[in-house]
Order: C-alpha cells, then sequence, then structure tokens
C-alpha cells in the first residue's frame, strides 16, 4: 500500500513538473502581457516587443533578471516585468523567448503621443548618431530602432531615464548612455516633442 | 498611471460605505433596515436550436451564461486562456499550481479536506441570492463563514505602542467613551423642534444603552469589553476602560463598521471545501463545454455573428459564432485584435485594474483558538491590513489562516515585487505585532498577486462614480452580437453576484433578440 502511494505521489509530481514545463515553453504568456502578436497594450502599460532587435531583447530580458532594470522602487511596470526575466533566466529559455518575439507579425502602432514635431526634429538631433536619422537603429552601436514602438512606451522610458529608474545601475552600461542623452531634455514638452517627431518618421 | 486607491482613500470609503454610525441614528431618531432586493434568474423563453455561441473565459460569469444558454439548446462552446476554470473563483491546496507569471507556485499545504486557501471570492452574504440559488442547483454545500469576531485582535502602531487590543474593547470602550460624551454634552434647551420632553429622555435611554453607561451616564466599563477574567467561581471583574485619547489615535475607526457593510454583515457564508467548489459544481454540468489552455488572439465583429480567434498547442485556430459572451478582463482584452469601435475600447483602458493581494499559511497548530479565537478577522494597520482564521476545522491540530489581504495598491505592488519567500517574511513579521510566537506556527505559505496572475493580471476593475457615468453604459450594450460580462461589467465589482448579474443581464438580451428574429436563423 505504502509503495502504491508513493508511486501515485511521483506521478503527482512528474505531472506538476510536465505542467510547469509546457508553461515556461509556450511563451504565449508573452502575448498575455504585450498583446496579440507582441503589439502592445497599452491598458497594461505593457509595450510592444514585436520587431525588437534579438540583441537588445536579449539584452534587456538579462538586464530585468539580473536586477539592473525593473527594480527602482518606483517603476511599477518594471516589477511586473522583473521576475519574468528572472523566469526565463532559470529555465534557461531566453533564446527560445527571443525567437518566439521574433517569429511574431508586427504592426505599426497608432500614434497616441501629441507634440510639436518641428521642434521634436531639431531635439531629435541628439539621437541620431546612435538611433540613426531614421530611427532604424545600429545594431554596432546597440542602439535599438525607435520607429514604430509604442509611443507612450518611449515617453515613459525617457522619464525613466531622467529619473534615475533606468540607466542608473552600474550594470547597464548602454542604459547609462542613454540616461545622460535623456538628462539634456529640457522639460516633459520636449520629451512629448521628440516622440512625437520619432512617430512621423 | 493607474489611478491608484491608497488605503487612506479605501479606509475613508469603507469608512463612508459603513458609516451611518450608532450614534448618528441616535441622534436623528431613524435606524432603517434596507431589505435586500430579491432578483430573479432571467426566463429564457427562445430556443436555442442551431445558434452558436462562443463565452470566452470559464468565470463565474462565463459558466454562467454557459450553462443558462446550454439548457434552452445552444451550442455553446467555452474558450478558457488558463489550465483551470473559475477565474478569480481560485481555492489551492494540496499540489495545486499558482500561475503567477514571474513567480509560478505550487501550494505545499498537506493534503488535508480543511488545508485550503480561497484565494479571491472568500464569502456570500444572504442577499446574493443568484449565487445562492446556483449552489443550491449545483448541490454546493455551505456553512457558516465568520466575518466578524470581537474576540480578534486590533493592532495599530499609532496606539498603545503597537500593542493588540480585542475588538471588543476597541468598540466597547470608544461606544461607552461617545455615549458618556454626546449625555453630558446635549443641551435639551439647544434642541429645537419636534423633540417632546419623552424623545429626550429616550434619547438619553438609547444613549445609556449604546455606550453601557451606569446610571449617572458615565462610562465605567462594560463586560462587552470582555471580562478582566474568566473564573466563574468568583466575582465578575470589568476590565478598566482603555485611554480614549489612545483609542482615537488609530484610523481603525474608519474600517470599525466593515462587518456591518450591506455585502460584509452576519450571517455570511463559503461553500464546504473551497469557493471552487461553485466552480466545480457547473463544471459538473457543462464540463466537456470548457476548452481550457485556448487564449483569444483577435475578435472580429461580422454583419452577422461574430470570429473568435485562439491560441492552442502554439497553433492559430479561427472559429465563428452567433454571438459572443465575453468576460476577458477589459486591460487584456485591449491588446488583442479586434475590430470593435474605438469608442468601446478607449473603455478597455479606462478602468483601472486592482492590485488586490492575498497570503495564505498552513499553520501546524491552531494557535489563536488558545486564545479564544474561533473564526474571523483581525485587523492592523499594517501592510497585511487583516488575518483571517477558518471557521472550519476547529480543534482540528492544523488549520490555514490569511497572513495577508490588501486593498490598496500601494501595498499588492510592495508584496508583488518580492519573490515569495520575501512576501511570506513580511507578512510574518507584521504578523507577530499580534501573535508574538507566529512565525514558529507557519509551516508553509502561498501567496496571490492578483494583478501579475497569469490569464488575469488584475482584481476587480476599480470604478468610481465619474467612470459609472461615462463608460458603464457603453461597455455594458453589445456591438454587434458581441457582449461584454463579468464582474467588470456590473455594479458590482469584486463580487460573484456581479459577475452573474451580467450575464443573466447579456442573456436576456439575447433570448430577446432570439426570439423577435423567430426561426429565422442569424448564422453567417
Amino acid at each position: 500500500m505504502k509503495k502504491l502511494l508513493a508511486a501515485c505521489a511521483a506521478i503527482v509530481v512528474l505531472s506538476l513538473l510536465a505542467d510547469s514545463a509546457r508553461a515556461g515553453n509556450s511563451f504565449d504568456y508573452c502575448l498575455l502581457c504585450h498583446g496579440a502578436n507582441g503589439n502592445g497594450n497599452y491598458g497594461i502599460r505593457a509595450p510592444k516587443i514585436s520587431g525588437m532587435e534579438t540583441w537588445y531583447l536579449a539584452r534587456q530580458l538579462g538586464n530585468f533578471a539580473s536586477g539592473a532594470r525593473g527594480t527602482p522602487a518606483d517603476d511599477a511596470a518594471g516589477h511586473e516585468m522583473g521576475p519574468v526575466g528572472v523566469r526565463l533566466e532559470r529555465e534557461n529559455i531566453v533564446d527560445d523567448a527571443v525567437r518566439f518575439i521574433a517569429s511574431l507579425e508586427p504592426r505599426r502602432p497608432s500614434a497616441t503621443v501629441k507634440g510639436d514635431v518641428a521642434r521634436g526634429r531639431k531635439l531629435y538631433g541628439a539621437c541620431t548618431a546612435c538611433h540613426g536619422t531614421k530611427g532604424e537603429g545600429n545594431a554596432t552601436l546597440q542602439a535599438p530602432a525607435l520607429a514604430a514602438r509604442s509611443d507612450w512606451y518611449l515617453v515613459t522610458q525617457l522619464h525613466n531615464y531622467q529619473r534615475g529608474l533606468r540607466g542608473a545601475d552600474e550594470r547597464d552600461a548602454y542604459g547609462a548612455q542613454m540616461r545622460a542623452v535623456a538628462a539634456t531634455l529640457p522639460d516633459d514638452q520636449a520629451v512629448n516633442d521628440v516622440v512625437a517627431f520619432i512617430n512621423s518618421l | 498611471m493607474n489611478r491608484r486607491v491608497s488605503r487612506r482613500d479605501f479606509l475613508h470609503l469603507a469608512g463612508t460605505l459603513g458609516g451611518s454610525t450608532a450614534v448618528y441614528r441616535a441622534a436623528m431618531g431613524i435606524g432603517l433596515l434596507p431589505v435586500a432586493a430579491r432578483a430573479a434568474r432571467p426566463l429564457l423563453t427562445a430556443s436555442g436550436k442551431s445558434r452558436k455561441v462562443l463565452v470566452l473565459g470559464a468565470g463565474i460569469s462565463g459558466l454562467t451564461a454557459a450553462y443558462e444558454l446550454s439548457k434552452r439548446g445552444y451550442d455553446v462552446q467555452v474558450l478558457e486562456a488558463s489550465f483551470r476554470a473559475g477565474g478569480r473563483n481560485m481555492t489551492v491546496r494540496h499540489g495545486s499550481r499558482i500561475d503567477e507569471t514571474g513567480y509560478p507556485q505550487v501550494c505545499n499545504f498537506d493534503d488535508d479536506p480543511d488545508l485550503y486557501f480561497n484565494c479571491g471570492p472568500a464569502r456570500i452574504p444572504g442577499h446574493h441570492v443568484n449565487l445562492l440559488g446556483y449552489c443550491k442547483e449545483l448541490e454546493v454545500e455551505l456553512e457558516p463563514f465568520i466575518n466578524d469576531n470581537r474576540n480578534a485582535w486590533v493592532q495599530d502602531d499609532a496606539m498603545f505602542g503597537g500593542k493588540p487590543i480585542r475588538a471588543r474593547e476597541y468598540l466597547s470602550d470608544t461606544r461607552g467613551f461617545v455615549a458618556e460624551l454626546m449625555a453630558k454634552s446635549i443641551n435639551k434647551e439647544a434642541i429645537s423642534g419636534p423633540m417632546t420632553p419623552d424623545d429626550w429622555d429616550r434619547l438619553r435611554e438609547y444613549l445609556k444603552q449604546f455606550g453601557e453607561l451606569d446610571p449617572q451616564f458615565r462610562y465605567i466599563g462594560t463586560s462587552r469589553a470582555g471580562l478582566a477574567r474568566h473564573d466563574y467561581t468568583a466575582p465578575e471583574v470589568l476590565k478598566a476602560p482603555l485611554s480614549p485619547s489612545e483609542l482615537l489615535k488609530s484610523k481603525f475607526m474608519l474600517i470599525m463598521s466593515f462587518g456591518e457593510t450591506d455585502d460584509q454583515a452576519a450571517m455570511m457564508m463559503e461553500p464546504v471545501g473551497g469557493m471552487d467548489r461553485v466552480v466545480a459544481g457547473f463544471m459538473r454540468k457543462i464540463g466537456p463545454l470548457v476548452q481550457l489552455e485556448s487564449q483569444v488572439q483577435r475578435i472580429r465583429v461580422l454583419p452577422q455573428g461574430v470570429e473568435v480567434t485562439y491560441r492552442r498547442d502554439g497553433q492559430y485556430v479561427t472559429t465563428k459564432a452567433d454571438y459572443v459572451l465575453n468576460c476577458i478582463p477589459m486591460h487584456l482584452l485591449a491588446g488583442i485584435e479586434h475590430n470593435f469601435p474605438a469608442e468601446y475600447v478607449a473603455g478597455f483602458t479606462a478602468i483601472p485594474r486592482g492590485k488586490l493581494f492575498k497570503i495564505g499559511f498552513q499553520m501546524k497548530e491552531r494557535f489563536w483558538e488558545r486564545e479564544g479565537i474561533y473564526g474571523g478577522i483581525s485587523w492592523t494597520l499594517q501592510d497585511i491590513q487583516q488575518i483571517w482564521y477558518p471557521a472550519h476545522g476547529i480543534h482540528r491540530k492544523k488549520g490555514v489562516v490569511l497572513g495577508a489581504y490588501t486593498f490598496d495598491a500601494v501595498a499588492g505592488e510592495k508584496f508583488a515585487r518580492l519573490p515569495p519567500a520575501e512576501r511570506f517574511k513580511l507578512a510574518i513579521a507584521q504578523g507577530a505585532k499580534i501573535h508574538p510566537d507566529y512565525a514558529s506556527h507557519v509551516e508553509s505559505g502561498v501567496s496571490i498577486a492578483w494583478h501579475q496572475m497569469n490569464h488575469m493580471l488584475g482584481c476587480a476593475a476599480q470604478w468610481d462614480d465619474a467612470l459609472f457615468k461615462q463608460w458603464f453604459a457603453k461597455l455594458q450594450a453589445p456591438v454587434g452580437n458581441h457582449y461584454l460580462i463579468g464582474d467588470q461589467v456590473s455594479y458590482h465589482p469584486g463580487w460573484q453576484e456581479g459577475a452573474i448579474a451580467s450575464a443573466h443581464h447579456a442573456i436576456a438580451d439575447i433570448d430577446a433578440r432570439v426570439a423577435a428574429a423567430g426561426t429565422q436563423v442569424v448564422r453567417s
């Protein structure tokens, strides 16, 4: 009888493991937050991830996993992503996740940020060296594309850089560069203006 | 940013909701008892034969709609994204999976019928007639749930140096103080109008009874606050009243009437064995109609009917139906592909999602029973806010205690961003201010951060009056043959009764449309 119980318990444990492996290997839960085809969901402040460069995705997932990103007390959205990065790394499936995201069909998101495009064009001058004149990004410099991203997310991240919620951790060297540039935008309107210009690219 | 409901806001709200205080009633000479409205289940008259209905989400509203429509002959399929049915009606016990996006957990409670934890809804008041009706019909056995226990503790660092006092002490001593103050300070001549000398005497008598004052209208203590000792071979000794100035330092006054509100007052009930017995009851009837692990990705409203695309086993599947009833949380719907009108979609992101958080601890000994606490809630002004004691399994060896239940987003986020083990540590440290040897009893824990739960990412929708006015009618109305349902589309979010009401509202509308269409098949 005891043996039978032990065998039953083993089966329960194994089936639980199988279940959790299945949950881990099915990346549908990326879509849970980031929306159908990873095109973003403003409802829970999850940005568009489809069409992001694979090297950029891998680096940011690594930052979330290490706590270099998503840990400051005021970064509520980062707190939700942080543990997911930890889990992907723990289960050694970061690469699989990146491959899954690369398989999604990106759509151009609708513009939600209003600003002065002409002023934004001037301000964007500081961005071109890394992110390109068309916001196309630069793999050599590890600068992601900015065009056709969730515009509200660009605004949030510029504010996060300015407030030290991102790019302040010494392990995030690229973030530190970005933080320095974001600090040159004089006010909230400048942030909106530059993003409004990016929307026009 | 989400609109955050601070604890202070909540406490104020709770105080307002529960707060037609006895003193106010005494002064005004009123005390009306509201009568529960008996809402009837809609009587569906049309036949659903050869009409297909898709229900998106196997929460309580979806299960209700599927159950009722299938009884009328509709061809019903329920698509549920999770591995389990029930939505926020979720009970965990030995071996249960807790599917939190970043921190998946398995419940390690002992395998025992009394050792379970209701992660979502946990209590049913007597006027939730629709839910109770289903409990009866689905043979879900109910037992009393204890919400309000005068022997439980009240703890606040702001009073008595953080030392807990019994709820009965707080309530009796503050009432005694207020009654004495009022009896002494009411000036008969100053009250003009219809108050007769008899009214005056009656008011004074009421105050005496309200606070249990002595014949000279002084409050010198009352057995309501508990006796100093329960040695029944010796004369009774009252506890000395606690210092009113100390008692009034605590914001507990804002939640002291919690157990008197419409939905929280005795007599409350819970299903024997866990709230998910309600889900099991529905599943016994319509289990084969429910398809799990099917995550909706796209909804297209067609000129006639609705097309839905979902992911299952990594593949996209597209299906069509005459009607769709959709209880997917609005904040998730905002992220799927659709062809809804813009003013409908704008509502999805306008209503903030709740961030309620709960912890359950298996305790190796029911130590609270040694403190004279059998069921009920201890309140604290710390983050954990509440400790609940089970009213079932009394005097058994072990029990599952609720170790935290936060209502406001700030406290919810504070817990949610910690790994489970750290959450437990924080909750245990705070619980130890109420029960000093708390930590030594904890055997294992579970934590539910509703805004990080897979396929949920939020607790009850956080409506307020302005949002109701702006959005409710728009979101409740169908778009073509697509109906949004769930407690999120009710004036009672956060309660299963609200979920059922929304389902009833939608299926009554469908019934009327099908009846009007006669025998004509509207399927595209």
